[in-house]
């Protein structure tokens, strides 16, 4: 008889994942939580009612961040699939693809700071769409490096056969380039959307504290040490990731590579 | 032909770059010469940015769940808060100069004397402007806490917004006698090893301000303009003392917390025994919301410690004065005032001299009750130390990195 | 007319891709020089001399560097652990899923979660209390802004360890290499054999550019170590904001040459990685 430990770790793999999840929620309907008690005096909704109700700005936080994302994560996935494309097809396509590579694994806080001094040239300091284009620096080469792969001979020979066909670029791309890269085009969307969501030390410099998304509040208060807050907060944060996962969780992972 | 085309836009969006000049420098007519009537006609509909510190949360509630919605509801202005503090703030205006912007990010700045005289260094900060304001008829101006900021005359550059007093704190419950003294603090850490830190932040190096002034022998030590001679000579034995006892500090002194609310949070739970703060202290409302012991006290330092104002200041480029001016005068209104004195709120000090007030506010903030477990700031008088010149400030924050938290 | 849209996409690309890297690092670089910055002087080289001779940007370097290697590390042995010993089970309806859910947690939360939990007045901390093993809140180890970065490196594991097992087990299937474990195994081949010869060289082999970016991305990392870390030494994207933000303006210069010169190292690796990537391409 083989013993069957592999039960026990895949509950305790089971029970890590959770784990977070649980405690992030219970810790948002938690106040006043001295040490060393093991529970809150507290436990109800006063926290999300203050959501709501007061002037902590959570609320505009959490469609700020929304408008954000979706825009950063639209315009660099469409940006991205025609410009591989570009530069797929390019002689030079080998160093044109490495110089995407720099702002790709730079660090995008140190990026931000050196790159603020021409945002507030253009006045974008300080302004959401000052953080959208910045957030979309990053996202950009990320989404030009994810389409790189669907570039080859065979794409190459189904737009040959529309310019043959005699259909136009635009209607290879609409009839044929789009729907072909359906999926493609939803992970990387997924995927944009999510650095873009989760983005912090970047926003923090271009928004100046002013462009207050999710991530900022986070951090806001952690530095009040306001936990349940901070923990209301990162619920926002991650729930709606894990609704968009559930919803399209096969498409996300199967082409990173 | 490719080497060109790889080139010329490149040349194109740098040229960009350099040539947009975001000048949208709405022509601000001369305010300081105008009425108060005509400078505040126009506010109406107007945004302010407003840069503060947000690391406290009853700041954070008087700010957001007060003062936000009295500006909207009495001068139609829509008050918008973003974080920032000291060198971010004087970075921010000094980048927004060497960009040439003319409309800032920001209108209102909170500010003390090292950002003050920093500001004033670069030319960043827009006056002078107090006198303009109505309520500043009920500010005592010859008090010297009020009108010299850091040993440098303040000249209507910035506008006092509240006052308080440094102050140490200690749980009577775990600590019989409390230092007060750099001696007795020795001997405290040795006692008591891990319950005592400094935390390195503005807090902190308020309290390094301190114990500076005391090892030059005097309460009024270090008053005057900076002196490199003096510095130098009292840094050294501080550094020395500070290295020869932080051994026995919280985590041997290996590392120190980056914020004074880091440390409230370890008073709170008992890992710190001693502590301190602005506000005298600072406890009252933390022991009424339960977070801090009721055995926790305030007590005086033998040497004093400091006691300064905190100002409101209007950048160069603000792209609306005249709102800030509104916006300010009315955080300096008797009303904003007395509602930022509320012992279950913000707890601060007024700025105002009660006896300039009109009669009904004057008994209004006569009857606010006393603390019931923080001390008055009057009760510290005599123990208190004028802020001394920024640079020693200054020198502090980098030393204390280089001579104490990297060695 | 298709040339001129590849020129206008080309120069597009240029204008998004490479402009703001190259404006950024041509403005880090006249900064770190004395050239522009609004209390600087003119040109010296006096900032470099500092920043190189004090020594705490290169032990920065070094601990970041230790730091990330020793997450890289751990968590790509423990997927591939868990890769080689439950791919079955993972397959599965519910525990496919489950594994995904690690990837809607970012940095920020992971280093705030890991804060709540560990931090002497956090979770366990309070456990250990109401146990008995500790008597005051001081007694519970240094697990958070503590000497050994435990609370980084921990955070890091957990924030990496999902995406490698998600990338590890789509490499085992992709790769077909249970049909190749299969096939050695007839063969011949002894479990042990299968695994060191087949399985890891496989999945290493396919994926160890991924691992090396991860590497220089834990770096760079900002959020956990801001939040985990102690005040010295720092980690390098903590340091060179905390230099380019700190009180005495006339020093702001030195966060500059640090940027450039951890701008200049990830570029290099870049360029080595990338033409290594470029070789496996052709080979494949």
């Amino acid at each position: 008889m083989k013993l069957s430990w592999k039960p026990y770790i895949l509950s305790l793999l089971v029970i890590l994942i959770i784990f977070p999840f649980v405690y992030l929620v219970l810790l948002s309907f938690a106040s006043d939580w001295q040490f060393p008690n093991l529970l809150p005096s507290y436990f109800g909704s006063r926290n999300w009612q203050m959501v709501v109700g007061s002037e902590n700005g959570l609320l505009g936080s959490l469609t700020l961040s929304i408008i954000i994302s979706l825009s950063v994560a639209t315009i660099s996935t469409l940006s991205g699939f025609i410009l591989s494309r570009t530069v797929s097809y390019h002689s030079k396509k080998h160093t044109l693809t490495l110089l995407t590579y720099f702002p790709y694994i730079l660090a995008p806080v140190v990026f931000g700071a050196c790159l603020s001094y021409f945002f507030l040239k253009i006045g974008l300091f300080g302004t959401a769409t000052g953080v959208v284009l910045a957030q979309f620096m990053i996202a950009f080469p990320y989404a030009l490096i994810f389409f790189s792969s669907f570039w080859g001979n065979r794409t190459k020979s189904f737009e040959n056969l529309v310019s043959t066909l005699g259909g136009s670029q635009w209607q290879s791309f609409s009839k044929v380039l789009f729907p072909m890269a359906g999926g493609m085009l939803l992970i990387c969307f997924f995927q944009t959307f999510l650095i873009s969501w989760f983005e912090y030390g970047l926003t923090s410099i271009i928004g100046v504290g002013k462009v207050q998304t999710l991530t900022i509040k986070v951090f806001l208060f952690i530095k009040e040490s306001n936990f349940f807050f901070g923990a209301l907060s990162c619920c926002l944060l991650i729930f709606p990731p894990v609704l968009l996962l559930y919803i399209n969780k096969k498409y996300v992972f199967n082409k990173l590579i | 032909m490719l080497k060109l085309n790889f080139l010329v836009p490149f040349i194109v969006a740098l040229c960009a770059f350099s040539s947009c000049q975001n000048n949208t420098s709405e022509d601000q007519p001369d305010l300081l010469a105008q009425s108060w009537e005509e400078i505040t006609d126009s506010t109406a509909g107007t945004t302010v940015n407003f840069m503060m510190w947000q690391g406290s949360p009853e700041i954070n509630n008087y700010i957001n769940n007060y003062v936000v919605p009295s500006v909207k509801e009495k001068y139609n202005i829509d008050l918008k808060i973003s974080g920032g503090q000291g060198a971010e703030i004087v970075q921010l205006i000094m980048s927004e100069k060497q960009a040439d912007v003319n409309r800032g990010q920001v209108d209102i700045v909170w500010i003390n004397g090292e950002t003050f005289f920093q500001l004033n260094q670069i030319k960043g900060l827009w006056g002078p402007f107090v006198k303009k304001l109505p309520n500043s008829e009920y500010i005592d101006f010859n008090d010297p806490y009020i009108e010299t900021d850091f040993q440098q005359p303040v000249n209507g550059m910035e506008a006092p917004w509240s006052i308080s007093q440094f102050a140490m704190v200690y749980d009577s419950a775990k600590v019989a006698y409390p230092p007060k003294n750099l001696q007795e603090l020795e001997a405290y850490v040795k006692e008591h090893p891990g319950t005592f830190t400094i935390s390195n932040d503005f807090s902190g190096m308020t309290l390094l301000k301190c114990f500076l002034a005391e090892i030059s022998g005097s309460p009024k030590g270090l008053n005057g303009p900076f002196s490199e001679e003096k510095y130098e000579k009292l840094s050294d034995q501080l550094w020395d003392y500070i290295n020869r006892i932080k051994p026995y500090f919280w985590k041997q002194g290996t590392t120190f917390p980056k914020e004074a609310t880091k440390m409230d949070q370890m008073f709170a739970n008992g890992e710190l025994w001693l502590g301190y703060g602005y506000g005298e202290g600072g406890i009252e409302d933390k022991v009424l919301q339960g977070l801090f012991p009721t055995s926790t006290r305030v007590y005086a330092w033998d040497n004093g410690t400091i006691r300064n104002a905190n100002y409101l200041g209007i950048p160069y480029n603000s792209g609306n004065k005249a709102g800030a001016l509104q916006v300010i005068n009315f955080l300096l209104s008797p009303e904003a005032q007395f509602k930022k004195m509320d012992p279950e709120g913000m707890n601060a000090n007024t700025i105002l001299t009660v006896e300039k007030l009109p009669k009904d506010w004057k008994e209004k903030f006569e009857s606010v009750p006393d603390r019931k477990y923080g001390v008055k700031m009057a009760d510290l008088d005599g123990k208190d130390i004028p802020e001394p010149a920024p640079e020693y400030m200054i020198r502090l924050y980098e030393e204390f990195r280089t001579e104490v938290i990297e060695k | 007319m298709k040339r001129k849209r590849s020129t206008i996409s080309i120069a597009f690309f240029i204008l998004v891709g490479v402009v703001p890297f190259a404006a950024a690092f041509i403005y880090a670089l006249l900064y770190s020089f004395g050239i522009v910055g609004v209390v600087n002087t003119g040109f010296t080289t006096q900032f470099w001399e500092t920043v190189i001779t004090s020594g705490e940007f290169f032990k920065s370097f070094a601990y970041s560097a230790l730091i990330a290697a020793l997450s890289v590390i751990i968590s790509v042995s423990t997927a591939l652990w868990l890769t080689l010993k439950f791919r079955k089970e993972l397959d599965k309806k519910f525990l496919s899923y489950i594994i995904y859910l690690p990837l809607a947690i970012p940095g920020v939360v992971a280093a705030f979660f890991t804060y709540q939990l560990l931090s002497k007045s956090g979770f366990f901390s309070r456990i250990a209390y109401q146990f008995g093993w500790i008597q005051e809140a001081r007694f519970f180890p240094d697990l958070v802004n503590d000497q050994m970065a435990i609370g980084i490196i921990i955070t890091f594991i957990t924030v990496v360890v999902p995406f490698f097992l998600l990338l590890f087990l789509n490499v085992y299937k992709n790769e077909r290499i249970q049909e190749l474990s299969e096939l050695s195994a007839s063969l011949g081949a002894k479990p042990n054999q299968v695994l060191w010869r087949i399985s890891l060289p496989v999945i290493l082999h396919k994926t160890w550019v991924l691992i090396v970016l991860y590497f220089i991305f834990l770096l760079g990392a900002y959020e956990i170590p801001l939040i985990l870390g102690q005040e010295s030494p720092q980690m390098l994207s903590v340091l060179i904001i905390r230099e380019l933000k700190q009180y005495d303006l006339s020093k702001i210069s030195e966060g500059y040459v640090a940027a450039v010169i951890y701008t200049v190292t990830v570029s290099v690796a870049a360029v080595i990685l990338f033409s290594k990537r470029k070789r496996i391409a052709h080979e494949a």
